[in-house]
């Protein structure tokens, strides 16, 4: 698995214009501050909701009515960091693809979107006065703080792939090579 | 609405605000204070900046932030100030956030069911919050490289903005809206809006600069 992935990457890495994005003098940090300015607007939306449902923001305000109103700026600010994130990935794929905070990232994020797909089931089927109260229903709650947790350690995540801590060349042989996806006599990228 | 008392009532806020940014620029341009010890045949030679007189004054205290325990676990530890620097960000995310909100809802863009004083009051509470994180986060991550900030004019922007921010907050925004949203031109409340979100992107732009810089 880590070979394909491997093989795949260094694929990427042949492009010419992941390289150019990657060399360039200015873009590669405009790309980067998009990324990490528009989580201002993504997350700052996600994390209303979800103290909303946990009761400690925006408590006179219907919680459903929270959810759908903000649910499309943040899917905005989402779509920004998407594009975003797979441009930075684009630019630099060998380090990123053997990067194990890269990939407990990628996990959290398909964990989160689990969490809101299960969360928004929940919310459709919830009955009762639910929305007016200041908390959600329990099962509600716990997608809210999941939710939290999640991209928190998301956010978290993504800032530690800038430092060299577990880098390839640096790793010993052993469980944590195999879990970031080095690959014994490889090139270092 | 009551009248003001006198022409000048009504524009006291503006008069201080002016007055404040002309006292800043004249600070920060104007050589005015004297240099000890100068001794020069032009006299004009012997004058700095007030501005750059109180930096000079500031670096005995940022050489101390780095021997501060923040600014000691800081560098030593990369992933402490790292895992500091994500919460500084999450900080900035509740800011963000609360900042967007009230500002949509104060150009009638969402919310426009609910009364807009309840929506900039919670708004105001995560802003808040949001401000304290952010703050807190920044001084401890200040402390560990204290010494290489001191000479980035980025960072200096970035205080500025920062206070520029705050002071706009507490002393333009929030009396502004008290006197309730209907009660302000619409031109008004939308200089309001739009000058709030352009300082708090300011400030987050100045700060991810910092860590191109330097």
């Amino acid at each position: 698995m880590n070979e394909l992935l491997y093989n795949f990457a260094v694929w990427l890495d042949s492009h010419e214009l992941g390289t150019r994005l990657h060399e360039s003098y200015y873009m590669y940090n405009w790309v980067e501050s998009t990324h990490v300015l528009t989580l201002m607007l993504c997350l700052g939306m996600l994390f209303l909701i979800d103290l909303r449902m946990v009761g400690f923001a925006f408590t006179n305000i219907p919680a459903s009515a929270m959810a759908r109103r903000l649910n499309t700026p943040m899917l905005i600010g989402f779509t920004i960091m998407v594009v975003t994130g797979i441009a930075l990935f684009y630019a630099v794929p060998v380090r990123s693809t053997q990067s194990i905070w890269f990939r407990i990232k990628l996990i959290l994020l398909i964990a989160a979107a689990v969490n809101a797909f299960l969360f928004h089931k929940n919310m459709v089927n919830a009955t009762g006065d639910w929305d007016t109260q200041v908390r959600a229903p329990s099962n509600l709650r716990l997608g809210a703080t999941l939710s939290l947790v999640f991209w928190a350690l998301i956010v978290i995540c993504g800032r530690f792939i800038a430092y060299d801590w577990f880098d390839c060349e640096y790793t010993e042989p052993g469980i944590m090579q195999v879990l970031s996806g080095c690959i014994p006599g490889q090139t270092i990228f | 609405m009551d009248a003001p008392a006198s022409i000048i009532g009504a524009y006291r806020r503006t008069i201080i605000t002016a007055g404040v940014v002309l006292v800043a620029l004249v600070l920060s341009f104007v050589p005015l204070w004297p240099v000890a010890d100068c001794v020069s045949a032009n006299s004009s030679e012997c004058l700095v900046t007030v501005r750059v007189h109180v930096w000079s004054g500031l670096y005995d205290f940022f050489q101390w932030l780095e021997t501060t325990p923040m600014g000691v676990i800081g560098k030593t530890w990369g992933a402490a100030f790292a895992l500091v620097e994500a919460v500084h960000l999450l900080g900035m995310a509740l800011l963000g956030g609360s900042v967007f909100v009230s500002d949509a809802r104060i150009l009638g863009l969402g919310f426009k069911d609910v009364p807009c004083q309840e929506i900039l009051d919670k708004a105001h509470t995560v802003f808040f919050w949001g401000l304290v994180t952010a703050i807190s986060t920044g001084i401890f991550m200040a402390c560990g490289v204290a010494g290489k900030i001191y000479y980035l004019p980025v960072y200096w922007f970035k205080m500025l903005a920062l206070i520029t921010g705050i002071l706009f907050v507490y002393f333009i925004k929030r009396p502004m809206l008290r006197r309730g949203v209907d009660n302000l031109s619409p031109l008004t409340a939308r200089l309001l809006a739009v000058s709030s979100i352009m300082v708090w992107v300011t400030v987050a732009a100045t700060g991810r600069w910092i860590g191109f810089a330097g």
